[in-house]
């Protein structure tokens, strides 16, 4: 309800803008009015047909209708089932809503209110089962608008509507039961139902359980099988939404009905020279049937594999069909000789079996009776279709894969014709065997000068000899006749596969712009080559025996007129030189091509070519095997229109050519992949273990038995010279590798200038480090200098304080010796003044004694004294020598005895004094 | 292929109570001990022999889960049979019985024919409803009533052909009118042999005149 009054705000502004509109929006609610509150039942039946011709002829009146007129039909549908005529009415006013009108006029963005109005009656309770319930009505024109209205309503918002149908328990039974009704409601039910089960799984499971495989197939057997017209379509593309995933289903239909009627439905009948575009869309609905039967169910689902493989043994029996319609049927159309083509190629693969069964089909009648295999290579062979072509290398890829048997029994037929039999027409082929016929193919452009007989050809090659030895080696023997017989003798089959591929590059550098087609023909014979050295010695063996060959493939790989792909492919083949190489031989083993490759390409640059073809798109985007759209009523023409790709359109659209696509197929991509890595690991190898040409066996270095000295020097010398031209050698290698180390490093804008600078620079760079380091060293040695005398003059300083205590305390001992002559003296005063005023001594005596005391006295403190002097003496020479040393260690003496000096000062000045005294 | 008739089951029930299981074990007779949840519907199918007459079932097993009771509902109308599922050690799956049968009878046809199986009667020492209590339930709304083990197997081809057997005597007394397919029931086409497809029309020629 929120959302209806925003719309019916946005509606408003609309109307206010426009002053026409407006009219409509009154016009439009007067006549709701009249149908929801008129009395006569003929004014409002008139309100009613009014209404639906304003509705279907104006965007305005659509828009005013889904602001207001919902609720009004609605309670007409609900409350007035009995007015036959009013409920028609209502439910084509309804659609008229719903459809949108073709306006020029609005721009582009503006809503729409077709969308909007099927928003609206989605949102509206019960309406979708209020219609469901229609369909119970017995008019006919009720049941058959309502299942219109349902499909304008599905298209415009799927989703709503699918959930919606879901929660009512009856709401599918109910269109399932449309399908028995009479013809037009049938099919408009099953556009419904068509519309409903796209990718709405449980929907496509309740439809099934109702019974939709049979009616379906009662269905298309009434309408005429494939001859049958478009409700045949629809029953097919009804049926595909039901298989396409659904693994559930297709057990279903397996396990019920089985796969007869499709069989059936594939089965031309009379008529098979015609082929109406509607029964080419109809047998492709068919064949992309059995391609979703052949896929599974989804991709995530664990039960996938064994339905698959179930489902694939179970449609052997359509084989015959596809091999008529793919093969020997000469009037289908291309797409869906393609289509069939593809689901034989889907049958066989990985299921041996099928495999081996199509290898036993003989297709034909007598006396022209051969093999299915040899008429699908004559398709491709011959096809002028870039599309059937790909189709039929498909069934060849997938009868080869992982069927060593299969392909030794293609290869054994490999034997060349004699010469008047490569020149013979076409039309004698019937009795060609198998590989005569791709012999005479691969070779038959010599002729006209046109290789993509011979690319096609050579796809088929490559798959025969894919991981097969024996095939392999087999093929290498394979000798041809010179084209001239005047020319020479015979080369092998494989010599002459990389004539065509230079022959193909020349081609297109005389054409100065390349066409289409050579953009694929050097990737394709690349390919082959590169699938035929692979594990193979004897291939590698082959290739280089030419010397040529090398040289023009480290051309190749360099030339910057060629694709990425093709240039990536030549390095992986140059690559396969290296890693498959067993050859001893100098000049054609691994070294000698490896070293070719660094001193032409250089390694850096080689490996890069490996790098940006991974890059390329074709990598990239590499898939599995070709997917194909659904085909619904708006494609189908177009898929049934297609004639071929047109080679120029593909050029336009920037795409990869198709069979450039099909060429590298997810595993081709993979196993290059593979081999780039394996390609790096050998050359780093082989570059890290130099094969040494000069052997040394230490006991040869020795002298002889009775070998001359002249002789024995001759000996060492010429091995040292052997050795020295071997150093010799090393060393440019090692500097066309630095060489390349360096452009590496320097890759990037400045590139070349850099690199003459650097050397010098790295020469600076060198003195300087050296300098840096001889002086970070002394600076080390003076550090430990410096802490040394910085412990010895702590030693000192210790030293000097011990000292000032000593002079303390002798000064200490002076004071006292001072002090003990005061009292002394006082003791003599005393006395003297004792003996004059009442001692028994005379004065004399006095003086004397006192005299003679002084004496004592002054002697003995002179002694001390002089003691006290020397000692300083000691002191200061003392201080005067560690002075001295102190100096001469670089310490600021001065300002060291003046801190020491400090605290001795007081001691110092009393000496001084005491010298005074 | 070909078959006298073909009766579409579906399996409903509580999750968890082994709906799943026991279709595994009656279309490919082995048990898996850890299945996934079902989404929405799977679908199975198997051929029965009744009366020497070849039937086919189609079975499609529902998901137990709430959330889903919407979309399988839409299975019940088209069904023949349904197998009503609880799980004996749980009792809570047996007191939803009465909702279960409840939707089955608003939305399915009225002749359906409903087996009501008790699941996991081998965990019996951990049984939570009883025997007895099954047969009362089953008895008093009209249901056929087994217990069964999904994983030793125990009673469950009898479960699906007694059933079928059930199915086929409806048909046999004319309850049905076979040729509308809207109750889950199908004759074989073609291929049937003569006697046998003369018998079949004479059937229900028969229950239609009783009718």
């Amino acid at each position: 309800m929120d959302l209806v009054s925003k719309y019916q705000g946005y509606v408003g502004r609309v109307f206010g803008n426009e002053n026409s509109d407006s009219n409509e929006d009154s016009y439009v609610e007067r006549l709701l009015d009249r149908i929801s509150n008129g009395k006569l039942a003929e004014d409002r039946r008139t309100a009613m047909v009014e209404l639906q011709s304003v509705v279907a002829e104006n965007r305005g009146g659509q828009l005013a209708f889904g602001a207001m007129g919902f609720p009004v039909l609605l309670s007409v549908l609900r409350e007035e089932r009995d007015d036959v005529e009013m409920v028609r009415g209502a439910l084509e006013t309804l659609i008229s809503a719903l459809t949108p009108i073709d306006h020029s006029r609005g721009p582009k963005n503006e809503v729409q209110p077709a969308l909007m109005n099927s928003d609206l009656l989605s949102r509206e309770a019960d309406s979708i089962s209020l219609l469901l319930n229609l369909l119970a009505e017995d008019d006919f024109y009720v049941r058959y608008y309502t299942l219109q209205l349902l499909t304008a309503l599905l298209t415009n918002s799927p989703t709503r509507l699918q959930e919606a149908i879901l929660t009512i328990p009856n709401g599918i039974i109910r269109l399932m039961d449309m399908l028995l009704e009479r013809e037009v409601i049938r099919n408009e039910a099953l556009l419904l139902l068509t519309y409903l089960t796209r990718e709405a799984e449980e929907i496509q499971k309740i439809v099934v359980f109702e019974g939709a495989f049979e009616k379906i197939f009662s269905i298309i057997k009434e309408e005429g099988g494939s001859d049958g017209g478009v409700v045949v379509q629809d029953c097919l593309e009804l049926l595909n939404n039901l298989l396409r995933t659904n693994a559930s289903n297709q057990v279903m239909l397996r396990e019920t009905l089985g796969f007869d009627p499709l069989i059936s439905i594939l089965r031309l009948r009379g008529s098979a020279y015609k082929f109406t575009q509607q029964k080419t869309i109809n047998l492709l609905s068919v064949l992309e049937t059995i391609q979703l039967l052949i896929y599974g169910g989804q991709e995530a689902d664990p039960s996938r594999h064994t339905n698959r493989l179930t489902n694939i043994t179970a449609l052997v029996k359509v084989l015959d069909q596809l091999l008529m319609l793919g093969v020997e049927s000469q009037w289908a159309p291309v797409p869906v000789r393609c289509a069939a083509l593809q689901c034989i190629g889907d049958l066989i693969a990985g299921h041996p079996q099928n495999r081996d069964l199509l290898a036993t089909k003989l297709l034909g009648e007598e006396p022209n009776v051969e093999s299915a295999l040899n008429s699908i290579l004559r398709i491709i062979l011959r096809t002028s279709s870039v599309q059937e072509f790909i189709a039929a290398d498909y069934v060849f890829k997938s009868f080869c894969e992982k069927n060593p048997d299969g392909q030794k029994l293609l290869a054994s037929t490999l034997t060349p014709q004699p010469q008047s039999m490569t020149y013979a027409p076409y039309e004698d082929d019937v009795h060609m065997s198998f590989g005569s016929m791709l012999l005479h193919g691969l070779t038959m452009s010599e002729s006209n000068g046109d290789l993509e007989t011979c690319c096609r050809a050579a796809s088929v090659l490559s798959h025969v000899l894919k991981d097969n030895l024996q095939c392999k080696e087999k093929v290498l023997r394979i000798e041809l006749e010179a084209p001239v017989p005047t020319l020479g003798g015979s080369e092998p089959l494989m010599h002459r596969m990389v004539k065509y591929l230079a022959l193909s590059s020349s081609m297109k550098s005389n054409d100065g712009k390349s066409s289409a087609r050579n953009t694929y023909v050097e990737p394709v014979i690349l390919k082959l080559l590169i699938v035929w050295l692979s594990g193979c010695p004897s291939a590698v063996q082959c290739f280089l025996d030419s010397r040529p060959h090398l040289t023009y493939l480290l051309e190749l790989v360099s030339n910057p007129a060629t694709t990425v792909c093709t240039r990536g492919l030549a390095a992986v083949l140059l690559g396969e030189c290296i890693i498959y190489n067993t050859s001893t031989d100098s000049g054609k083993d691994a070294f000698s091509i490896a070293d070719a490759i660094s001193q032409k390409i250089g390694l850096t640059s080689y490996f890069l070519k490996f790098d940006e073809m991974q890059k390329s798109l074709l990598f990239t985007s590499a898939k599995p095997a070709l997917s194909r759209k659904p085909l619904t009523r708006s494609t189908a023409a177009s898929m049934a229109e297609i004639e071929d790709v047109d080679e120029n359109e593909a050029l336009d659209q920037k795409n990869d050519h198709p069979m450039l696509v099909s060429t590298f197929d997810l595993q081709f991509v993979n196993f290059v992949k593979q081999l780039e890595g394996d390609i790096r690991d050998k050359t780093v190898e082989i570059y890290s273990h130099p094969k040494s040409q000069v052997a040394v066996v230490p006991a040869e270095l020795e002298q002889r038995n009775g070998e001359a000295d002249a002789d024995y020097i001759k000996r060492l010398k010429s091995f040292l010279e052997r050795q020295c031209l071997e150093i010799q050698d090393l060393l440019s290698r090692n500097a066309t590798l630095a060489e390349d180390v360096a452009r590496t490093g320097g890759s990037g804008s400045s590139g070349h200038e850099r690199r003459p600078s650097s050397g010098a620079e790295r020469v600076q760079v060198e003195t300087l480090r050296r300098d840096l380091y001889e002086a970070s060293q002394r600076l080390e040695m003076l550090k430990t200098e410096k802490s040394q005398i910085e412990s010895e003059a702590e030693t000192l300083k210790n030293f000097a304080a011990k000292m000032e205590a000593e002079l303390q305390s002798l000064s200490n001992a002076y004071n006292s010796l001072e002090q003990t002559n005061i009292q002394l003296e006082d003791e003599v005063k005393a006395l003297r003044s004792g003996g004059s005023s009442g001692g028994g001594m005379s004065a004399k005596d006095i003086e004397a004694l006192k005299a003679e005391a002084r004496e004592e006295a002054q002697k003995e403190s002179e002694a001390e004294l002089s003691d006290l002097l020397v000692c300083l003496g000691q002191e200061q020479s003392k201080v005067e020598r560690l002075s001295a040393r102190l100096m001469e260690l670089g310490e600021d003496v001065d300002k060291l005895l003046e801190d020491i000096g400090d605290d001795d000062d007081a001691g110092l000045g009393e000496d001084d004094e005491e010298d005074e005294d | 292929m070909s078959y006298a008739y073909l009766f579409k089951y579906i399996i409903i029930g509580d999750t968890g109570v082994g709906k799943s299981c026991l279709l595994l074990q009656f279309t490919d007779k082995r048990f898996q001990p850890v299945h996934d949840l079902t989404i929405g519907v799977e679908f199975g199918a198997r051929m029965i022999t009744i009366d020497n007459k070849p039937i086919k079932l189609q079975i499609w097993d529902t998901a137990g889960q709430e959330s889903f009771r919407s979309i399988t509902r839409s299975y019940y109308r088209g069904a023949a049979g349904a197998l009503l599922v609880y799980d004996i050690t749980r009792r809570e799956t047996f007191n939803h019985l009465a909702s279960w049968l409840e939707d089955a009878r608003q939305h399915a046809n009225a002749n359906m024919t409903i087996m009501l199986i008790g699941n996991k009667c081998d965990l019996s020492h951990r049984r939570a409803v009883s025997t007895e209590e099954g047969e009362q339930f089953a008895r008093e709304n009209g249901l056929i009533f087994m217990e069964c083990s999904a994983k030793t197997a125990q009673n469950v081809e009898e479960a699906f052909i007694s059933t079928a057997a059930t199915i086929y005597k409806k048909i046999q007394e004319g309850v049905f009118d076979v040729s509308n397919e809207s109750y889950g029931i199908k004759v074989g086409y073609g291929n049937i042999p003569g006697p046998q497809g003369g018998r079949d029309g004479g059937n229900t020629q028969g229950g239609g005149c009783c009718s």
